[in-house]
């Protein structure tokens, strides 16, 4: 148990190690490249070095031992590559992977209150591996000349007083953080590492002794740095919501001459910055999307006012749409994200597996910088992991398999990202054995989603479009990583749900490709709206090949289930409000018929009348909503109606 | 009684009984945004889906729920509770929020039950929920079938 007097800066303490020993993984993922000569070696065992030490130094002041023993020594490993300028062996990159995997996992567990012992199995093993570099005994590791994060330099000492600046700063602390206080002091100290702070509110004392009204503190403070360099010095503190810094235009003590001779100040590129909770980025939006609807309703209620009058209210109308669209934009652009974000842990992810599966992958990652909205690149995560993986496993060769086929023994696997006018393409491509067609034909039919005479009839193109059904899979076998055949369905339903699409591409013994063409920005797509009872529901017109009117009762059966001709072909036809438990409009005429994409094949959807087209701003369904089958997302329609939006292929026979 | 001091919740009225929830537990109350959408294969005490300032929100009766019969989904009757944190897609009607005030359980409950235990106030009971069970139980309504 963490002693009471340490226990309000675990938060902290947690959020910042798990940072780290974060970063401490992507350097040895780092270190292959540096290995190929992409990348000089000698900063990224640097880096590496002193996030060790950072996180020995947390965990020691926490009294978090375990952490601590492991960190030393990782440490005292890192300090020999560091001296020597050698490569790391692969042996030592395992040790460090172990030792930075077993303390992600003390360093979670100590947040919920525990003080993990370090597996002796590990520390022994990493002793073995210091002495082993060493050639022989282990030394301990040295005191490093690192720089210590807070140093209480006095700002007076180090600055030219002509370059003095003030600045206003106010900070909000998150709704989320337990201890506010505890940050607000934090900000203090962070402040006065630049210069002097001059006032503060509250003051530090109160700070210390947990008062903190407003969750705010408010500071002047007289330093020698950029405004860059105050807000990026206190954008590294956690649970902080909003940063406000203000330069104060009058310099209180005029330059005197010698600032002629002083630097040149840097010029400010590009704007000033603060750090906005990604919750408060949200409620933006859904304040913007409300917006958006008000506006629509006002219109709609215009429609019924006197001819005399409306021209007036239209102009006034026209004018707040085009602000509020304005404003969409704004709040958009706010929202944009780099890729980076969910691409930089992907080499690791295919390292770990690969070793784990006994192959050998090199990873490439292109356009991580490229930017698009969160929302989506929240819903990307699991899909992306999920097909890295998918290569990994299934796509690659084991290395004896590719060097007698003549390939590399490293196997390659490429994830790269470009822009193409209003959409992002993301291709993940892997050099292996690629997927056959024949293979996914015969697994599709014994799953029995389609018909043996409709898997003959499709093309190999369109054949490999199979894996994406629920339940197909070519694995032979089943492996806790993939090759459940809930995969692919699975990553192609997400891209969907966000307004993209996945296409497949393989080729038999040269690999394969899986291409997502994202939307920037959360989907506007035009939906069909139809009506079942007194329900309206949406389909998307991707997947909905046309409409007829038919007689569903004087149809001929096949199986129970009336068949629509249509396009040459025959279509079974569901009653939507039976497959969505819905009631129907009583009678018995002819009725709507909905042609659309189902399970591999068309189907004819009944419904009590088509509404028509609609362009709409699709939602992820939170839970529970999205417990219920057969729905994708869901959007509000003008007049504030939700309405659900179908997934066709889900909504069951 | 038992030794643990009184924590601040949300009361309310619902199937003509007294329910309380956690203040923390509760992000808002908000009155029924009619039109609500008819939620597809769900289970008995689903009212449907409902527009809060641009984003759905599953609305459960939560008397039904409980099984203390059930409220009429009126205009300008009734009364939504929407759940905090990871749950703000799950809104309870209710009859009618009456306040916030602290309350200590009398009588405690086994775990997993929604009712975490029952309580006194101005004399008379009330019945306190735990907000992970009502949330899992809210669940199960959904995806049946």
């Amino acid at each position: 148990m963490v002693s009471q007097d340490l226990q309000r800066y675990l938060g902290l303490f947690v959020s910042e190690s798990t940072d780290k020993l974060q970063k401490l993984g992507q350097g040895l993922v780092r270190l292959e490249a540096a290995g190929r000569g992409e990348e000089p070696l000698a900063p990224i065992v640097d880096e590496m070095f002193r996030h060790a030490h950072s996180v020995k130094g947390m965990s020691a002041s926490m009294e978090l031992e375990g952490i601590k023993e492991i960190a030393h020594r990782a440490e005292g490993l890192l300090d020999h590559f560091r001296k020597t300028g050698d490569a790391l062996d692969p042996a030592s990159v395992d040790l460090l992977l172990a030792a930075v995997d077993a303390m992600t996992g003390m360093v979670e567990r100590s947040g919920a209150g525990e003080n993990p012992a370090a597996p002796a199995e590990l520390l022994s093993r990493l002793d073995a591996g210091v002495a082993r570099i060493h050639g022989g005994a282990a030394p301990a590791p040295p005191r490093p000349e690192t720089p210590a994060p807070h140093r209480p330099t006095p700002a007076a000492e180090q600055v030219p007083l002509g370059l003095r600046r003030r600045y206003t700063i106010e900070v909000e602390v998150a709704g989320t953080c337990p201890v506010p206080a505890v940050r607000g002091f934090l900000v203090l100290k962070k402040l006065s590492a630049l210069g002097a702070v001059l006032e503060a509110t509250p003051a530090a004392e109160d700070l210390r002794a947990g008062r903190i009204p407003d969750r705010r503190v408010k500071a002047l403070l007289e330093s020698g740095e950029p405004p860059a360099a105050v807000e990026k010095a206190l954008s590294q503190i956690s649970d902080i919501a909003t940063v406000q810094v203000k330069e104060e235009v009058h310099h209180p003590t005029p330059p005197p001459a010698v600032a002629a001779t002083a630097q040149p100040r840097e010029p400010e590129v590009g704007g000033r910055t603060v750090r906005v909770r990604v919750e408060l980025l949200d409620s933006f939006l859904d304040a913007v999307g409300e917006l958006i609807l008000a506006t629509a309703r006002i219109r709609e209620v215009g429609k019924s006012i006197p001819e005399a009058v409306r021209p007036a209210l239209d102009e006034g109308v026209d004018r707040l749409q085009s602000a509020v669209k304005d404003l969409h934009d704004k709040v958009m652009t706010a929202r944009m994200t780099p890729l980076a974000l969910l691409t930089d842990r992907l080499p690791r992810v295919a390292r770990d597996l690969a070793r784990r599966v006994g192959k050998q992958v090199e990873v490439e990652v292109e356009g991580a910088e490229i930017e698009i909205d969160r929302a989506i690149l929240d819903e990307l995560a699991d899909p992306l992991t999920h097909l890295v993986r998918n290569a990994v496993d299934h796509g690659l060769e084991p290395s004896h398999l590719r060097e007698l086929s003549g390939k590399p023994a490293t196997g390659r696997l490429s994830v790269s990202a470009r822009r193409e006018r209003d959409r992002v393409i993301l291709d993940v491509v892997d050099d292996g054995r690629g997927m056959d067609p024949e293979a996914l034909r015969q697994a599709a039919v014994a799953r029995g989603a389609i018909s043996a005479a409709a898997a003959a009839a499709l093309s190999d193109r369109d054949a490999l479009q199979l894996a994406c059904l629920p339940g197909v899979s070519t694995a032979d076998r089943v492996t806790d990583i993939s090759g459940r055949g809930v995969g692919m369905d699975a990553v192609k339903r997400v891209v969907e749900a966000v307004g993209g699409a996945l296409e497949l591409v393989s080729v038999r013994g040269h690999g394969t490709r899986v291409s997502l063409r994202l939307p920037l920005t959360v989907a506007v797509q035009p939906v069909l709206l139809v009506r079942v009872g007194e329900e309206v529901l949406g389909l998307p017109i991707a997947k909905v090949h046309g409409a007829a009117q038919a007689d569903t009762g004087a149809l001929e059966r096949s199986r129970g289930e009336p068949m629509l001709p249509y396009d040459g072909g025959l279509v079974p036809v569901r009653e939507l409000s039976a497959l969505l438990g819905l009631p129907r409009d009583a009678g018995s005429g002819p009725r709507q018929v909905v042609v659309a994409d189902g399970d591999g094949a068309r189907v004819g959807l009944a419904v009590d009348a088509l509404l028509g087209q609609e362009e709409a701003v699709l939602k992820p369904l939170g839970r529970p909503l999205d417990l219920v089958s057969g729905l994708s997302a869901v959007t509000v329609l003008g007049n504030g109606r939700p309405v659900f939006i179908l997934d066709v292929p889900r909504l069951g026979p | 009684m038992t030794g643990v001091d009184p924590v601040r919740h949300v009361l309310f009225r619902a199937g003509g009984e007294r329910f309380a929830l956690p203040l923390d537990s509760v992000r808002e109350v908000v009155i029924p945004q009619s039109p609500f959408a008819r939620v597809p294969r769900a289970g008995a005490a689903v009212r449907g889906a409902m527009n809060l300032r641009g984003r759905v929100v599953a609305v459960v009766d939560l008397a039904a729920l409980v099984g203390v019969g059930s409220e009429t989904l009126q205009a300008g009757r009734g009364q939504v509770v929407i759940l905090d944190r990871d749950r703000r897609s799950l809104g309870l009607l209710v009859a009618q929020v009456f306040g916030v005030g602290p309350l200590r359980p009398d009588r405690e409950e086994p775990p997993g039950s929604m009712v975490r235990g029952i309580g006194q106030i101005d004399g008379g009971a009330i019945t306190l929920l735990d907000p992970d069970a009502v949330a899992a139980h809210s669940a199960a309504q959904f995806g049946q079938g």
